[in-house]
């Protein structure tokens, strides 16, 4: 019992130090928009620049590095295990591993580069670059928090908010492939080719789904920019029920979560790398190069889920007493609030994305296609039809709502709906043997 | 039987793979829950832990160490008399038993002792032993042991993974009501003969390699023995 | 016998004589029955034998075919068709009668050996780990065979002696005696020398000698081979090995000219004690204290390394040296070969090949050891075991015999500048000093000695264990001694080391075993050995396989085979001194 409490309470701290971080940042990015406006530019500028520190190389940055500790943790958990915790610091603490953190940074910094001889010299130095700078770049148009007035500017907690911010999102996605193709390509490894090869090639396939998953959205709330579709998200559809994307788009969701779950190319879609067959496309890549190759892994986990809050889970709205928090806290307050809870539901997706990761065995490479060509992209299409069926007939996204729930509960009943293994036919070959054995006693 | 294979092809509702896996991210949370907010059961012996909130079976090594069972063959002694010189009388009976021919002997006579042999050297070949125990079972005299529950010690040297007299000779003392030492006139003088006789565990009506097999006698429990007399004097 | 036969003629009515016994089946042996086999045996044989005979085996300690019957230790009773009363007879002492039924394995005999064994082991003190008996102990056989059951005694034991000098060469434990006195027969009936007797009555009896005679007969060494329990142990072999290490090889006892027949015992490549083997001819069973240390030179002081001068040095370059050095002297009068009489008949033979063919010589200096001590028992003068072997080589190739004192004076003259010692063993060191001022000096040593000290080229031989071979012992016998282990180091038999001289000479001389050497040579000197069959042992090179493996090896290492452990002075292993493995 008191560690179902202390449970609650580690799960409320967590809460409350984002809320306040987030209160921090939205201070900061108001101070940043005062200098900008001070110095004669518009306002969003300076909240820009600082969100850029604050939430990409801050908040992106830390959380995808303890990601890196998390997937130790957290499925050593998954796995009846303890997880590192051989780092004490004062001899003394574990510190439930977050040590491991700077050890690993130190280790990837201070190991030697190898560099095999036949490489691609310009290419096998750009494609880590490459790997990692377009995934990093898609956090920019992902909206944090609402837009907020503090210290007397209008400050939203985005680096950038173009009206395609989707399309912004398929383009850098689409680039990303390029860095692991030109990994593999460039180390001039047989094997680097071959995870190369799988890379683009389950990357392009997936990019196809990824898209089409996402125009049901796009019918659905009428836009591509991602703050709108946040606010779009805000607004109550079904009584009190806001219009979630993942209400009125549960296969889309699905879809696109799967999608880009394979994009990242992560267990069980780590075709790429693939430890026990092909090393991968990062086989020759050693010290803070591989570093940058195994970073950009973790930072693209980090922002498919971010993107994935955006689009389905409601963005930064807190969904639950955000009338009453709107209400009654001031709107500094209520920004950060917001920003937390879009924070806490992406380390939610991160964390459920590492139960997906111990929960399936790697897939075989027609497994992969087929799953992709004859699965969700029928799916996304059909998706797409009803959708726009649905907001054709009632542009008020009621009808589209219903067929959500309609959706959910249908997946929801197949997945109780366990079969029971049949004992009766479990049981036969055993009768059945004994039945031969019957009859051979009676001749 | 935990689980029982079925071999059907699978159904359309398995064969959409979302249903069954969003099962299964509930049993990996469950899990998962339970092992990130409930603390383990440090209980070494891993198969006595209370497994109901958290299912985490490690063993922190060196920090925690599994109990060895009854009856585990750990690196051998040789066992000391109360006087400190080896119980063991260079009989070979060891050497001879040893399947891994691991055992080096050199014996010598020795005056003023009613046993008159003695090992002048006894080595162990730690690299080359089997560990089966049988130079415990074929010695007549309980002079050779493996209940140190040790392993033996990792070494960078092959030399260092063969243990002569110096070494083997160690742990408590042992000594039966009908030694020679006690029973003949020996180099020990009165006094320290009348301890030795207190001392002395009763003659088992059973063989001598009974104590060495008996489950629960260890060296640990010799010494709290032997600890414990010293406190009564 | 006349007169009686007169009455009975005269009164017919007599009854008739009761029947006498029954003519015998074999006329001129004994007939009789042991656990329903049929024996025939000569008049006069005890049961023991007789049942030997037919493979029945009796248990006994006491009784021993060269000693009399004292029947004492009444492990052999067996039922006797014959026995008054029914009572179990020693089967030692009854001699096979006629018509007669032995039972060996009624229930009574089991119970009267159980009970028996009982008794012997009351006092005895079970301290076979310490003992070196065990393993070759009858106590120990005849417990698994007959008795097994466990000891039923629980008050203590007499205490007695337990190390108890009786000489120098034997001690004994008086706790595990069981007063056979086997030992005191041997010495005042073999020996006719009674220094051993039994003292005290009952529990308390033990072997004494009278007070303050130790027992110094020359021949004491006999009484612990005789005795069947671990009382008398050697202060030789005391402690240094078990011996079911120990491997056994047909052997010759190198320590004097009458050749007595021993089983080597050895463990790799170590000899650890001699015991006499049965020869009626030779020895009977028996061998003197001073032949039974006579192994040691085996172990000990082994020229184990070839030498040019004092520096070390390959045997191949040292053969070669040698070879260049005596070729200088060949055909000049300035070279002379010495030969030992400790050498085997196969050594001089090869020796006297190279000598003569190779060598141009045509006489032979006789070094060996000078005389020791003689009796009438078995030990003689001559303290080398193949003299007379050394003679009919001699003869065989016509080379004339001169004592090594000639040569010693030859060299000291200056007329023999280079000399070729097959053998280095001499009387006296003065020789080994005359003879160390030739010019040229080239010794085929066993043991490093004044002359090996000396020699310009020494070259590493290996005793008799490291050979097959023949000593021709005083009475002109060829015995043939076995293999035990294979040369020690660099060393090669004497008829190895000529092989390589006479090859290095330009002689064609490639024997690889004696066996080889014989059959090349010995026909040369078969006439004085009527009746000799080499192969009379078996010999190495006849079995399969290179190594003679006794049953249960492990991995071609002998039984009980250990590495050798170098020590420091305390006894502590010098790891560093190991060879790597």
């Amino acid at each position: 019992m008191k560690r179902f409490v202390g449970m609650w309470l580690v799960i409320g701290a967590v809460l409350v130090g984002l809320v306040g971080l987030f209160a921090a940042f939205y201070a900061l990015a108001a101070l940043g928009a005062r200098g900008a406006v001070a110095l004669g530019f518009p306002g969003f500028f300076g909240s820009a620049i600082v969100n850029a520190v604050t939430l990409m190389a801050v908040t992106l940055m830390t959380v995808a590095a303890l990601l890196t500790v998390a997937e130790r943790k957290w499925s050593a958990a998954m796995q009846d295990r303890i997880g590192a915790n051989r780092i004490l610091v004062l001899g003394k603490f574990p510190l439930g591993g977050v040590p491991y953190l700077l050890a690993d940074a130190l280790k990837m910094l201070t190991k030697e580069s190898i560099y095999p001889a036949a490489r691609s010299k310009f290419l096998f130095e750009l494609a880590p670059v490459l790997a990692f700078s377009p995934t990093f770049a898609l956090f920019a148009v992902v909206p944090v928090g609402p837009e907020v007035r503090a210290l007397g500017q209008t400050v939203g907690m985005w680096v950038a908010n173009p009206d395609a911010g989707l399309l912004w999102i398929f383009a850098l996605a689409g680039l990303s492939v390029y860095g692991t193709t030109l990994a593999g390509w460039a180390s001039n490894s047989r094997v680097g080719m071959l995870g190369a090869v799988r890379a683009s090639a389950q990357m392009i396939s997936y990019e196809v789904s990824l898209g089409l998953s996402l125009v049901g959205v796009m019918i659905a709330y009428r836009t591509v920019n991602l703050q709108a579709m946040a606010i779009a998200q805000g607004v109550e559809v079904l009584g009190p029920v806001p219009a979630l994307g993942l209400l009125l788009q549960p296969l889309g969701f699905l879809v696109f979560f799967t999608s880009s779950f394979a994009e990242t190319k992560r267990a069980p879609f780590d075709l790429p790398e693939g430890e026990s067959e092909i090393v991968g496309y990062f086989l020759e890549y050693s010290g803070m190069k591989f570093g940058l190759l195994f970073l950009a892994e973790f930072v693209e986990v980090v922002i498919l889920a971010a993107v994935t809050t955006a689009v389905f889970l409601g963005g930064w709205h807190p969904v639950l007493f955000e009338g009453w928090l709107k209400a009654h806290l001031d709107p500094l307050a209520f920004g950060a609030v917001c920003a937390a809870s879009f924070l806490a539901k992406v380390i939610l997706l991160t964390w459920l994305q590492l139960v997906i990761r111990w929960l399936l065995p790697r897939f075989r490479y027609d497994q992969i296609q087929g799953l992709c060509w004859k699965l969700l992209l029928p799916g996304a299409l059909v998706n797409v039809f009803v959708t726009a069926a649905a907001v054709l007939v009632d542009p008020s996204l009621q009808v589209l709502a219903w067929i959500g729930v309609v959706e959910i509960v249908a997946i929801f009943g197949i997945t109780m709906a366990v079969s029971k293994p049949k004992a009766a036919h479990g049981g036969h070959d055993h009768g059945d043997a004994h039945g031969h054995a019957a009859h051979a006693a009676g001749h | 039987m935990p689980y029982q294979i079925d071999n059907r092809p699978a159904d359309t509702r398995e064969s959409l793979y979302f249903p069954e896996i969003f099962r299964a991210i509930g049993l990996v949370v469950k899990t998962f829950w339970r092992n990130a907010f409930f603390s383990r059961d440090p209980n070494t012996d891993i198969l006595e832990r209370d497994r109901s909130s958290n299912r985490v079976t490690t063993l922190q090594y060196p920090e925690e160490k599994a109990p060895y069972p009854a009856g585990y063959r750990g690196l051998h002694r040789l066992v000391p008399r109360p006087d400190g010189s080896p119980r063991c009388v260079a009989c070979y009976m060891c050497a001879t038993a040893c399947p891994a021919q691991c055992i080096y002997i050199e014996a010598a006579e020795v005056e003023g002792d009613p046993i008159e042999k003695y090992p002048k050297q006894f080595v162990i070949d730690e690299l080359r032993c089997v560990v089966c125990g049988f130079c415990v079972e074929a010695c007549p005299k309980d002079a050779i042991r493996m209940d140190t529950g040790e392993h033996p010690a990792p070494t960078y040297a092959r030399e260092g993974q063969i243990y002569d007299l110096k070494r083997l000779l160690r742990g408590p003392p042992v000594s039966y009501e009908k030694d020679p030492w006690l029973v003949r006139p020996s180099r020990l003088t009165d006094a320290a003969l009348k301890a030795d006789r207190a001392a002395a565990r009763p003659y088992g009506t059973q063989g001598t390699d009974e104590y060495t097999q008996t489950p629960g006698f260890s060296v640990r429990e010799l010494a709290a023995e032997a600890k414990a007399r010293g406190e009564a004097k | 016998m006349a007169e009686e036969t007169k009455p009975a003629a005269a009164a017919p009515p007599k009854p008739a004589p009761p029947p006498g016994p029954p003519p015998p089946k074999n006329p001129g042996m004994v007939t009789f029955t042991i656990d329903g086999r049929e024996a025939v045996v000569k008049p006069g044989t005890n049961i023991i034998e007789a049942a030997a005979s037919v493979g029945v085996s009796i248990p006994y300690y006491c009784w021993h075919k060269r000693l009399s019957i004292a029947a004492n230790c009444r492990m052999c009773l067996v039922e006797m068709s014959n026995a008054p009363g029914g009572k179990l007879m020693p089967a030692c002492q009854m001699t096979a009668a006629e018509g007669v039924a032995v039972k060996t394995d009624s229930p009574k005999v089991k119970d009267q050996q159980r009970a028996t064994l009982e008794f012997l082991l009351v006092n005895h003190p079970v301290d076979c780990p310490i003992c070196d008996q065990s393993g070759e102990c009858k106590l120990q056989d005849y417990y698994f065979q007959y008795d097994t059951t466990a000891s039923r005694l629980d008050v203590p034991k007499v205490k007695l002696g337990k190390r108890v000098p009786l000489g120098k060469l034997v001690v004994l434990d008086q706790e595990r005696c069981i007063l056979c006195t086997r030992c005191v027969r041997f010495m005042s009936e073999v020996r006719k020398n009674p220094q051993l007797g039994v003292d005290a009555r009952g529990n308390h009896s033990v072997i004494t000698t009278a007070p303050g005679q130790p027992l110094d007969d020359r021949y004491s060494g006999n009484v612990v081979d005789l005795c069947p329990v671990g009382a008398l142990t050697s202060t030789d072999f005391r402690f240094r090995g078990r011996v079911w290490f120990l491997s056994s090889a047909r052997s010759i006892c190198t320590g004097c000219a009458r050749g007595c027949n021993v089983f080597l015992d050895y463990m790799r490549d170590g000899t650890y004690r001699y015991r006499p083997r049965e020869n009626d001819q030779v020895n009977q069973e028996w061998m003197c204290d001073e032949g039974r240390l006579s192994y040691k030179p085996f172990n000990d002081g082994r020229v184990l390394e070839s030498r040019v001068g004092k520096a070390r040095a390959s045997r191949a370059a040292a053969v070669a040296e040698a070879a260049s050095r005596l070729r200088t002297h060949a055909g000049q009068g300035t070279l002379a070969w010495l030969a030992s009489p400790a050498a085997s008949l196969e050594d001089l033979l090869a020796a006297a090949l190279v000598a003569r063919d190779g060598l141009e010589l045509a006489e032979v200096y006789v070094g060996g050891q000078g005389d020791g001590w003689q009796d009438d028992f078995l030990r003689r003068a001559d303290q080398n075991p193949n003299r007379a072997g050394l003679a009919m080589v001699a003869r065989a190739f016509g080379l004339a015999v001169k004592p090594a004192s000639d040569l010693a004076a030859a060299v000291a003259e200056g007329k023999v500048k280079a000399v070729w010692a097959v053998g280095a063993d001499l009387a006296t060191p003065e020789l080994a000093a005359k003879l160390a001022r030739a010019e040229a000096l080239v010794v085929q040593a066993v043991n490093e000695c004044e002359l090996a000290a000396a020699a310009t080229v020494l070259l590493p031989a290996s005793p008799a264990p490291e050979s097959d071979g023949t000593f021709v012992n005083f009475e002109g016998r060829p015995q043939r001694f076995e293999l035990a282990y294979w040369p020690r180091g660099e060393s090669l038999p004497h008829w190895g080391l000529c092989a390589e001289v006479g090859r290095a000479l330009g002689l064609s001389s490639r024997w690889s075993s004696a066996r080889q050497v014989y059959e090349d040579l010995g026909r040369r000197v078969a006439g004085d050995l009527p009746g000799f069959q080499w192969s009379s042992l078996p010999s190495i090179d006849r079995r399969k396989g290179l190594v003679p493996l006794a049953a249960g090896t492990v991995d071609g290492r002998l039984p009980g085979h250990r590495e050798r452990m170098p020590l420091d002075g305390n006894g502590n292993v010098e790891w560093s001194r190991l060879p790597n493995p």
